[in-house]
């Protein structure tokens, strides 16, 4: 009996744990993964080994070089560069890739402490920063399955006027980041991390709720407003990137709120402005107004005294 | 008004093996270790010297000066061996009194039953019963009656929940003997003028509902009613909110609520003594944990070492990782197999190694866990941002903004974060800091 553990209560556990979450996060990106394989051809591996591998590799070097305690095996990271690669079409060139993740990975979530302390998702800056830096990143490659006459991706069309298939658009069979077009994909992740537990429905389901309201308010057009869900980057960004727990408020109504503000900043850009996609700046603008989100729809506690 | 929406967290694992396990009387244990500090408040003062013989029922210790206290009596009849001071389990180093049992059980000839003619007679009559909350908080009992002096209490909230898993001496009690709280409940309405009565039970425990509807069928004043088996519905905020929809407000007394929530136990601990006048001396333990031989329900004399309940319940089946005093969520680790039960412990478990294993913290990703899951609504990651802050008085001033004092100490924090963090104990701490300051603080002033 000399070896009683002492602790703290309780003295048993949910069995939830940061890296299993993380490994959830994967394995709900697998069927996106997948395929962008399929759909894009083996180009878009490279696309995606050189962000995971660069993300890994480059949060491993950081804490060795800053003798930090060594992290990557929360899996975080592995997030990171999968998250990334999915947002990237494959004409972007690996050297690309390894500088896009390696600022994500190293100025976005390393220098602010790493996992936890960033305030905005590094996969999401990452791609802005790209967009920003290589003309590369904003187009789309074409799907090596299908025959597509027009080298465009959906939004491009549906700017220039021109209609689009939803079923095609709903398996991605068309133009534009590799993880981002087949919508069926992207939905069975969802469904995998709502079972799991990791993820609640309200900020997918807000985010392009909005986006297809407000299509429908200013346009009265049903076809449109479903193109513009399925289209471009709204789902992958809602599902996997607006649901990131570090930059996003903690409780459900913040929650809500800021779904709510990405739905409305997306449309914004996608019907005013030149530029065809706003889910990443919408989602990085809501990143800023998280702590403000959090403050303002704090919820009073029980028996709480103002 | 019952609330439309129950304040609902945990759904924990019940693991109420022992519910159909009737109570069994133990032989008493060769020693007892008392404790002068079984109750909230002053401790206790001891009456007796070494070498004095006792009996069961003897008052040894008497309610300290200041404020709320209780007595102590002899739980076992027996020689005192020692009067001296002890390191408790939660590191407290409080004063004991052991007691070399003789085995023979013998009654103290002086116990009759207690008479009371006034709500005065009555309260110090409960007081000198030292009786506790045997839920856990240990709050002595007349103290917590004594609140009719100032307030009408018209709703009389009696805790069956019993919401810890393992846990089933509250079950028991009301199985085997509800018309302890029949009576008990007769006491309440005659000394305490009350007109309502609410007993509730979670419905993981469908023999005791039954039981106590058949005992108070026909009785329109006292309600039965099964709650939602979710942790932590024993816990005072939670179950008057479910019931009653009230709320207590931080600094504000239960009671000018017009409400008291007695533990069940107690209750009928309070109608066995005003019936006999045997004080506090025993109570039923639950004896569980994957590593207990033959899980049980115990009746035990209070300051019986765990050691002896563990040997009753047919040994262990291995070296246990960790042994705890009281539940699983809430319950303390000891180090030592001769640590006593006290008045408010309702169960002793014995976990396996692997149960035992505990994880490193990592950091917060912020996944908003403990905030769903706290019952009070507080936001337990940025109470632990704010505990870790290096300045005291922008500590002092975080704490308070996210409301620390209103944390009612639950853990389900701390279960569901899979980041591992230490969040209630944080919160424990971060409540002594916050008391700490204040004092500091206002004494400052004063000068």
């Amino acid at each position: 009996m000399a070896n009683l553990k002492i602790s703290a209560a309780p003295h048993i556990h949910s069995g939830a744990s940061s890296n299993r979450i993380m490994l959830d996060v994967i394995i709900a990106l697998l069927p996106a993964t997948a395929a962008a394989v399929v759909i894009f051809g083996m180009k878009s591996l490279s696309v995606l080994l050189s962000c995971v591998l660069t993300a890994v590799i480059g949060e491993a070097l950081f804490n060795i070089v800053c003798k930090k305690k060594q992290t990557v095996g929360d899996f975080s990271a592995v997030v990171t560069g999968l998250l990334l690669a999915l947002n990237l079409s494959t004409n972007v060139p690996v050297w690309q890739c390894v500088v896009g993740t390696l600022f994500a990975i190293i100025c976005v979530k390393c220098i602010f402490g790493g996992l936890g302390r960033n305030f905005a998702n590094p996969a999401i800056t990452g791609r802005v920063f790209m967009l920003v830096a290589f003309s590369a990143v904003a187009g789309g490659a074409n799907p090596t399955i299908v025959d597509v006459a027009t080298s465009a991706t959906p939004l491009e069309q549906l700017g220039k006027g021109e209609t689009v298939e939803l079923m095609d658009l709903f398996l991605g069979l068309h133009g534009g980041a590799i993880g981002e077009t087949c919508i069926l994909a992207l939905v069975i992740g969802f469904v995998y991390l709502l079972v799991r537990k990791v993820i609640t429905w309200h900020t997918p389901v807000v985010f392009i709720s909005t986006v297809f309201v407000l299509y429908m308010v200013f346009t009265g057009d049903v076809h449109m407003a479903l193109s513009q869900i399925l289209a471009g980057g709204l789902f992958i960004g809602a599902i996997f990137m607006a649901t990131d727990y570090v930059t996003t408020p903690i409780t459900t109504r913040g929650r809500v709120v800021f779904a709510l503000g990405c739905g409305v900043i997306t449309f914004i850009i996608r019907y005013f402005c030149a530029y065809p996609e706003g889910v990443s700046f919408s989602i990085l603008i809501m990143n800023i107004l998280t702590p403000f989100i959090e403050k303002l729809t704090a919820k009073e506690p029980l028996g709480g005294v103002k | 008004m019952r609330p439309k929406k129950n304040i609902s967290t945990l759904k924990l694992h019940h693991h109420k093996h022992t519910a159909a396990s009737q109570s069994v009387r133990i032989a008493p244990p060769k020693e007892v270790l008392l404790p002068m500090t079984m109750h909230a408040g002053a401790p206790a003062e001891p009456i007796v010297a070494v070498g004095d013989y006792v009996r069961v029922g003897q008052k040894i210790a008497e309610r300290g000066e200041k404020g709320f206290s209780s007595p102590v009596h002899a739980t076992v009849s027996g020689t005192v061996t020692a009067i001296e001071p002890y390191t408790q389990a939660d590191g407290r180093s409080v004063q004991i009194i052991r007691i070399e049992s003789d085995g023979k059980m013998e009654k103290d000839p002086a116990i009759k039953p207690p008479v009371a003619n006034d709500v005065e007679e009555f309260l110090e009559v409960v007081a000198e019963s030292g009786i506790v909350g045997l839920g856990g908080a240990a709050f002595p009992l007349w103290g917590k009656l004594a609140a009719v002096r100032r307030n009408q209490i018209d709703t009389v909230l009696i805790n069956g929940a019993e919401c810890e898993p393992y846990i089933t001496s509250d079950h028991r009690m009301m199985v085997e003997h509800s018309d302890l709280i029949v009576k008990g409940v007769e006491i309440l309405r005659k000394w305490m003028k009350s007109k309502r009565f609410v007993i509730g039970i979670e419905d993981n425990k469908p023999d005791a509902i039954v039981k106590l509807r058949e005992a108070f069928a026909g009785d329109t004043s006292v309600e039965v009613l099964p709650l939602p088996s979710i942790y932590p519905q024993g816990a005072k905020q939670v179950l008057l909110y479910n019931v009653t929809g009230q709320v207590v407000k931080g600094g504000q007394r239960l009671a000018s609520l017009g409400v008291i929530i007695i533990n069940v136990s107690s209750l009928a601990k309070l109608a066995q003594y005003m019936e006999d006048g045997m004080p506090l001396i025993d109570r039923i333990v639950t004896v569980d944990g994957s590593a207990v031989k033959e899980a049980k329900n115990l009746v035990a004399p209070i300051g019986t070492p765990i050691e002896h309940l563990f040997e009753q319940a047919g040994g262990l089946n291995c070296e246990p990782g960790k042994v705890l005093i009281g539940g699983p969520m809430l319950g303390i680790a000891v180090k030592s197999m001769s640590e006593p039960t006290q008045k408010a412990t309702n169960a002793i478990l014995a976990m396996t190694e692997k149960e035992a294993k505990t994880f490193e913290p990592t950091a917060c990703i912020r996944c908003g866990r403990c905030v769903a899951n706290c019952p009070v609504s507080l936001n337990p990651a940025a109470l632990a941002r704010a505990a870790e802050l290096e300045d005291e008085d922008q500590r002092f001033i975080r704490l308070q903004e996210y409301s620390i004092g209103q944390c009612i100490e639950c853990a389900c924090c701390s279960y569901v974060c899979p980041a591992h963090k230490p969040l209630m104990a944080q919160n424990l701490q971060a409540k002594r800091f916050v008391k700490k300051y204040k004092a500091e603080h206002t004494t400052e002033g004063r000068n």
